[in-house]
């Protein structure tokens, strides 16, 4: 084998062992991941359908920002923040924020409840009143090409929910498109 | 390319005619530019290259048809394979003398790596990591540009750069998106085309640059930026032409920094002029500034550079119909400040056309140093 065939295949081999641990990664959130059901809120329909997915809204990602325990006093502008997000499960099944934190949260999660790790986007008013939008990296839904817009219309019509695997650090990962108690699209591992 | 060699083709006949060279000299002249030429450039090889580039396009957009007719890790062990097979089939093309061919499968092997990333984002449902997954194609890019010495690699993964810096650069109202990275992500590029040879990568890096500086003076302030970038662009202009050789073992441009370093500073100037489009004064003094910059680069390196000669010569035609639209305070004032131009640049031609004669004349008679 030549050196240069060699280098090709060092090439091949990197790129693929990177491409893997990413896919391991995910695989081991839903795998071992807290499983948490999001509501999914109607999202403007002009922004729905960009290619072959669907943009989401959950529940919470509108969060209001009293939540946020240890926000700064003075109220300033945001500066694309980290945010870990404190769920805890409510009597419809569904989990809601109760807390968040900028820092590391002070304490470590009850049981049935479980910290979400997101991001406030620059420039959004951190005063006590208003809400900020978070994004978790779950707001998007892919599927296979020209089904996307019927899961919309849905989605105006009645509540669906989304089953979300959390891992320990926080990172979101989405499991399964619920409609009800029925899985309609269910992720498998890889 | 064909077009130089067509040039000093012409030289050397004149050279030999002139007994400057014997003819045996010419003739091995002649085969080194024709030798050099077919190296540079072949339409076999160009067309090989566009099939590469269509093999990526066609993987990519496989994976936005998200095709669920093949089982989704039957879809990554394709892809893996793929990979595999474009690196190393390409790796025995070329060690069979087949360049061409095998530059091009490893252009196809660099677009199975990024529909791979694709193909994870939309199994993982990973949303707003575009640039995450951007990021890391140009990188995985540029590392088998570098493992396997290849100047298309090298522009594949600074295109793909400069892809990610203009389609979210331009995002300005969301913050999350801008490529702050850039620079990093360019100066580590230009690094591996130092090793790989490719002066085209170093080029795009240059003009990106130029650009992320530009959306980088849009969404703050057009003064500080456009300033900072004039006198950062005169600086290593200056540089440049005290040291042109020293900096290119650096920048390996050849002459080209010069104009580089001249459309640079014409931004700047056109950063801050757009800052003052209602301030008559300081718009008037800008203008007067980049005519004098221009006049400036065209002496001081002109004739080094044809490439700075174009921008120059671009960038007068810009400036003057700017100042002719953007009338300053009355038609009468700009009649004037053309007039006052007019006579500074006739009187500055007539003085450099007089040096010219006397070093022209020195040279011919005295055989002097200048």
């Amino acid at each position: 084998m030549s050196r240069l065939v060699a280098a090709a295949l060092v090439v091949a081999l990197l790129q693929i062992g990177f491409l893997s641990w990413v896919i391991t990664g995910r695989a081991a959130i839903l795998r071992n991941g807290a499983e948490v059901l999001l509501r999914i809120e109607p999202v403007d329909p002009r922004d729905l359908l960009r290619g072959d997915y669907v943009q989401l809204a959950y529940g919470i990602s509108n969060l209001p920002v009293r939540l946020i325990a240890d926000r700064p006093p003075e109220a300033g502008l945001s500066d694309g923040e980290t945010i870990k997000v404190r769920l805890a499960k409510t009597a419809d099944g569904t989990w809601d924020a109760v807390a968040a934190y900028l820092g590391e949260p002070p304490a470590e999660p009850e049981p049935e409840q479980v910290d979400i790790a997101g991001r406030i986007p620059p420039g959004w008013a951190l005063s006590p009143e208003s809400t900020v939008p978070v994004a978790y990296g779950i707001e998007r839904f892919y599927l296979p090409e020209g089904e996307g817009l019927a899961i919309e219309i849905d989605t105006r019509m009645r509540p669906f929910t989304m089953a979300v695997a959390v891992a320990e650090d926080g990172t979101a990962q989405i499991k399964a498109l619920m409609d009800g108690e029925d899985r309609l699209y269910e992720e498998p591992l890889y | 390319m064909a077009n130089y060699a067509a040039r000093v083709k012409e030289d050397i006949a004149r050279w030999a005619a002139a007994g400057l060279v014997d003819v045996a000299q010419a003739e091995r002249l002649r085969a080194d530019v024709d030798a050099r030429e077919g190296a540079g450039f072949s339409f076999g090889g160009v067309l090989a290259m566009f099939a590469g580039l269509f093999l990526a396009a066609a993987l990519l957009l496989l994976v936005a048809a998200n095709w669920d007719a093949i089982p989704r890790l039957l879809r990554v062990a394709g892809f893996f394979l793929l990979i595999v097979g474009f690196y190393s089939g390409g790796a025995v093309l070329k060690d069979h003398g087949r360049r061409a061919f095998g530059e091009a499968l490893w252009i196809a092997g660099a677009g199975a790596f990024g529909a791979s990333i694709a193909l994870i984002g939309q199994m993982y449902h990973l949303g707003g990591t575009e640039a995450a997954a951007l990021i890391t194609w140009s990188l995985g890019t540029g590392l088998a540009a570098l493992l396997l010495n290849s100047k298309p690699l090298t522009i594949a993964a600074s295109g793909i750069a400069a892809f990610w810096l203009f389609s979210h650069g331009g995002d300005f109202w969301d913050g999350t998106a801008f490529p702050d990275a850039f620079p990093l992500l360019a100066v580590a590029l230009w690094l591996v085309s130092l090793r790989t040879g490719s002066r085209a990568a170093r080029e795009l890096l240059l003009l990106s640059l130029l650009g992320y500086v530009i959306v980088l003076a849009l969404r703050g302030s057009l003064v500080t930026i456009g300033s900072l970038l004039l006198l950062g662009s005169g600086a290593l202009f200056a540089v440049a032409v005290l040291f042109l050789r020293q900096l290119d073992l650096v920048l390996r441009l050849g002459g080209r920094i010069l104009a580089y370093c001249l459309l640079g500073a014409l931004t700047g100037l056109a950063l801050l002029q757009a800052r003052y489009l209602d301030d008559v004064g300081a718009f008037t003094v800008l203008a007067a500034l980049n005519f004098a910059a221009i006049a400036a680069a065209l002496v001081l390196g002109g004739a080094r550079s044809a490439g700075l000669r174009r921008i120059a010569y671009a960038g007068f035609a810009v400036e003057l119909v700017a100042v002719y639209v953007i009338t300053l305070g009355s038609m009468l004032d700009t009649v004037s400040f053309f007039l006052a131009a007019a006579l500074v640049l006739g009187a500055l031609s007539v003085a450099i056309l007089k040096l010219e004669r006397r070093m022209a004349d020195r040279t011919l008679f005295g055989g002097g140093t200048a």
